[in-house]
């Protein structure tokens, strides 16, 4: 078994502990650095995200797997380029205000950072302000997603894509939503670029999104 | 004209109800002391500890309190050493607490309605208030054995709680809380969830079953299709918040007379800003055609009687009340029933 294969199999089992020697045994062997991050990691948490809209594992399995990676990365890093790890750019990522779920908004956040993005998580309750201040303090930012689980706090969904549609800056970013009571209708109505049903299909719309 | 109560039964029992039963109109949840002697959250009130040392807020505008889980407000810091951190909260309480807490119980018309003892969080929720649900749901692969030993420990904590509750208060039915899924997926896999589930929740519901509950109904509005079985296996006579993506008709098909269903109005379809009365009767005319009136019972999925927009649960009561009227020639005013109970 190739070396990059060991540290993607261990991704994929969540194997935190053992994923940091396997990539250091794969450095050792003179395996291309990009070649383990693209391969050994990104590839296998396109296919962890499969698994899980497919229903063959679920949160959990997920979690620990996205876990494991970042372990690896860790080890990987100094061996990159800088920036490497975050080469499809910067994604900043928010439950909107009065929403105190995180469990989707962090799913997504881990299924994004593993497709090679960089997060800049605001964690949940965030008002429209903080998101904009957050923009302008990181105005690389590609991607803004919002996740609401509440029929409540809709509306402060729907008033934050105002504000960012309003902003000067709109045109410079992509906005997704998610989120139980969402549907892509109301993604549509309020005026954001993408929806998504699951944390696996918002790192392929992110993908997507930045080649577009 | 069968009472609510009786009408429940005979739906649960898929025998000859008069009637659809009317969402909660034949539960009345009642408290028991222990919900006073830790703190409940009002809307707008912001990091308050309760007993378990969990932070919760309740923000306005949403359904409920929430854990906050900053990581200095986590309680669990280290799983390995969860004895650590964890400490259950006594239950000793005085007769008086208990008979005050009876009185309630007392003034409930039991020929109506059950008297159901409202418990909650469940396990698994205890355990992701606890440690922080990424966490708690990671730990349940990463450090197996100390979630085995902190459900265990949750688990005599609720038997000692279903003790009290038993011996002095004497419900007929229990309305217990334990959300184990999203709106369209299990947080777990059926066999985790068995691993770590269906022996202590046999345990409770065992226990509450051998001491006069005659119904358990078990909260929890989401997914969770794939644990009837052990749903049935761990005494649920009611699985209560089941939502439309279950697809409930299937359900009832296969498991009907082993377990029964109450739900399938989901928050979302009808409690939103701008509801509407022709909406809310809408939904429940199309719920109620879809799953009929056998092992099912029609009811908002938030667990307990109210909603998040205020008017939205009385909208779906009338809406039932007239349906009731149109198919079984039901006079709304001539039943029985006791007055509802708003909770939320």
């Amino acid at each position: 078994m190739s070396k990059i294969t060991e540290v993607a199999e261990l991704v994929e089992k969540g194997k935190a502990k053992l994923v940091g020697p396997a990539v250091q045994a794969a450095l050792d062997e003179g395996c291309d650095p990009m070649d383990i991050l693209n391969h050994g990691m990104i590839d296998t948490m396109t296919i962890v995200g499969d698994k899980f809209k497919n229903g063959e594992i679920f949160v959990p399995e997920m979690l620990v797997a996205a876990r494991a990676m970042k372990k690896g990365v860790e080890v990987l890093k100094p061996h990159l380029a800088s920036g490497s790890t975050g080469a499809n750019g910067k994604v900043i990522i928010a439950t909107v205000s009065g929403d105190l779920h995180d469990i989707g908004k962090n799913l997504v956040a881990m299924m994004i950072e593993s497709a090679g993005f960089e997060v800049v998580d605001l964690g949940v309750d965030v008002s429209t302000d903080k998101v904009i201040e957050a923009y302008k303090e990181n105005p690389d930012t590609k991607i803004i997603c919002l996740s609401a689980l509440l029929t409540t706090t809709m509306p402060a969904m729907k008033a934050t894509v105002t504000a960012l549609n309003e902003s000067d800056f709109r045109s410079n970013i992509k906005v997704m939503v998610g989120g139980a009571p969402i549907t892509q209708e109301f993604a549509d109505e309020i005026g954001a670029d993408g929806y998504s049903e699951d944390a696996a299909s918002a790192a392929s719309l992110a993908k997507r999104l930045v080649a577009a | 004209m069968l009472t609510p109560k009786q009408n429940m039964l005979e739906v649960i029992r898929g025998g000859n109800p008069d009637r659809i039963v009317n969402q909660y109109e034949a539960v009345q949840l009642l408290m028991h002391p222990f919900m006073f002697s830790s703190p409940l959250l009002q809307p707008g009130q912001e990091n308050v500890v309760n007993a378990w040392g969990v932070t919760n807020t309740f923000p306005e505008g949403v359904p409920g309190a929430f854990p906050v889980h900053t990581p200095d407000k986590i309680v669990v810091k280290d799983i390995e050493d969860w004895k650590e951190y964890v400490h259950a909260p006594s239950l000793k309480f005085t007769q008086d607490q208990w008979d005050m807490v009876k009185a309630t119980y007392d003034a409930v018309d039991g020929e109506q309605s059950f008297k159901a003892a409202f418990v909650a969080p469940g396990l698994f929720e205890q355990t992701h208030h606890l440690c922080e649900i990424s966490n708690a749901l990671m730990y349940y692969i990463t450090n197996e054995d100390e979630m085995h030993d902190l459900i265990k420990y949750l688990t005599e904590w609720e038997l000692e709680l279903a003790e009290g509750i038993c011996s002095n208060l004497h419900p007929d039915a229990l309305f217990h809380h334990d959300d184990w899924g999203g709106l369209d997926s299990t947080f777990m896999s059926p066999a985790m969830f068995e691993d770590f589930f269906v022996e202590p929740y046999k345990q409770i519901y065992g226990y509450y079953h051998s001491h006069g509950v005659e119904l358990v109904i078990h909260h929890s509005d989401s997914y969770a299709a794939t644990l009837v079985p052990d749903m049935i296996e761990m005494g649920i006579d009611v699985w209560q918040g089941c939502m439309e993506t279950n697809n409930i008709p299937e359900l009832i098909k296969k498991y009907g007379g082993k377990i029964s269903f109450m739900g399938g109005i989901e928050n979302r379809a009808v409690d939103f800003e701008n509801w509407t009365d022709e909406n809310c009767e809408a939904v429940v005319r199309r719920v109620c055609e879809e799953c009929g009136n056998k092992y099912f019972i029609p009811c908002i999925a938030q667990g307990g009687p109210g909603s998040v927009y205020p008017g939205v649960y009385m909208s779906l009561c009338n809406a039932i009340d007239k349906l009731n009227a149109e198919k079984y020639g039901i006079d709304a005013a001539q039943s029985t029933r006791l007055p509802w109970q708003i909770m939320f």
